[in-house]
């Protein structure tokens, strides 16, 4: 049993590590060929953890080939267009002005089922709404809604709001991330005026503490509703 | 180029190093070993022919050294083969001293040629060639 506990171990710093290597976008928005990477290490890694008699190296010698050969792709990719279209294939354009493209639909071994419901995840529920709907590489649907049917934006209505960029959390689970203070260039006895207002006694009852660049803080206590009041704008904070 | 992108390079390089010397080493280790077992049993057989019996001292000698050297080699191959693949090799050596030690001729022989016949055809699924491949 040692001997399982010690490989399953290794083969998780490995995978750990290669997983890294690969970058983040491995996480989330996959290209085919990164998809069969990761369903392969998935069957890899379980081989050399269950059978004793199989070294270890036979689990870690083709997961090591397999990113070897990802990055040898990826690299590829970059380099040559026709390459990256031959691998990840080409953005389609499954509704265009004139309607549903059925043909491109059945050509990427879809049904229109298929797209009405890409296209509720998107949140547009009818298909007049949309003036161009894509079909890109990793699988999801971009969707340009025709200009009747596009949210409202501040742009249109002339409204001139001042930015308040990413907000930095401050308090995270009655601690404060030391990191973020000292990037919103705030001090420990910021954090507490900004309790002190919003009427939370002590540091560990706060849940969370955020703050935007135009100073709109963010506060709340446990077991309690959130506040939000203005406070200073962080002037000179580079994010 | 960011830092990511280098230590990023790097480790491909590595890797690549490490698979590099991980598939040469298996190629010569696999190799060196079944050479040695071939290499003995042909010297155990023409000393078996020699002397006409395996009473004698010098075939005594030889199995040992047959013995000595395959576990000496084993040990190494289990870090880059499937211990169950290699075992039979392990086991029939084993047989042979038995038989030594019976003063079992017909036996010893036969073990013999089972030693030398998996020291083949290990070098044939263990080695690299397209037949593996495929």
């Amino acid at each position: 049993m040692l001997t399982i506990v010690i490989r399953a171990i290794v083969i998780y710093i490995v995978i750990l590590f290669l997983y890294r290597l690969m970058g983040k976008r491995q996480l989330g928005e996959m290209q085919p060929f990164e998809l069969v990477l990761t369903l392969i290490i998935a069957d890899l890694a379980t081989i050399p953890m269950a059978e004793i008699s199989v070294p270890v190296l036979h689990g870690i010698v083709p997961l090591l080939t397999l990113v070897v050969m990802h990055f040898i792709i990826t690299l590829l990719s970059r380099w040559s267009t026709k390459f990256s279209n031959f691998v990840s294939g080409k953005p389609v354009i499954v509704i265009d002005p004139n309607g549903v493209d059925y043909k491109a639909i059945k050509n990427l071994n879809l049904s229109l089922d298929d797209i009405m419901e890409s296209l509720r995840g998107e949140g547009y529920f009818k298909l007049e709404q949309v003036e161009y709907a894509i079909m890109e590489t990793n699988g999801k649907i971009s969707v340009l809604p025709k200009s009747n049917f596009a949210p409202v934006t501040n742009g249109d209505l002339k409204i001139k709001v001042q930015e308040g960029g990413v907000p930095i959390n401050i308090v995270s689970e009655g601690k404060i991330i030391a990191e973020n203070l000292k990037l919103a260039q705030l001090s420990r006895k910021d954090v507490d005026m900004m309790l002190d207002r919003a009427k939370i006694k002590r540091l560990k009852d706060c849940l969370v503490l955020a703050i935007d660049l135009s100073g709109e803080a963010y506060i709340q206590g446990y077991g309690e509703k959130y506040q939000t009041f203005k406070f200073k704008p962080l002037d000179g904070v580079k994010l | 180029m960011t830092k990511f992108k280098w230590f990023q390079l790097i480790s491909i390089l590595v890797l690549l190093g490490v698979l590099v010397y991980v598939v040469v080493i298996e190629d010569v280790l696999v190799k060196e070993s079944l050479d040695s077992v071939s290499k003995y049993c042909l010297q155990i057989e023409a000393t078996y022919a020699q002397m006409g019996g395996i009473k004698n001292s010098e075939i005594v000698r030889l199995t040992d050294n047959l013995e000595y050297s395959w576990l000496k080699n084993e040990e190494r191959l289990c870090f880059l083969v499937n211990h169950k693949s290699i075992q039979e090799i392990g086991v029939e050596i084993s047989r042979l001293r038995s038989y030594l030690e019976k003063d079992d001729d017909k036996e010893f022989c036969a073990s013999l040629n089972l030693v030398q016949l998996y020291a083949e055809q290990y070098n044939h699924f263990m080695g690299a060639s397209i037949h593996n491949v495929l």
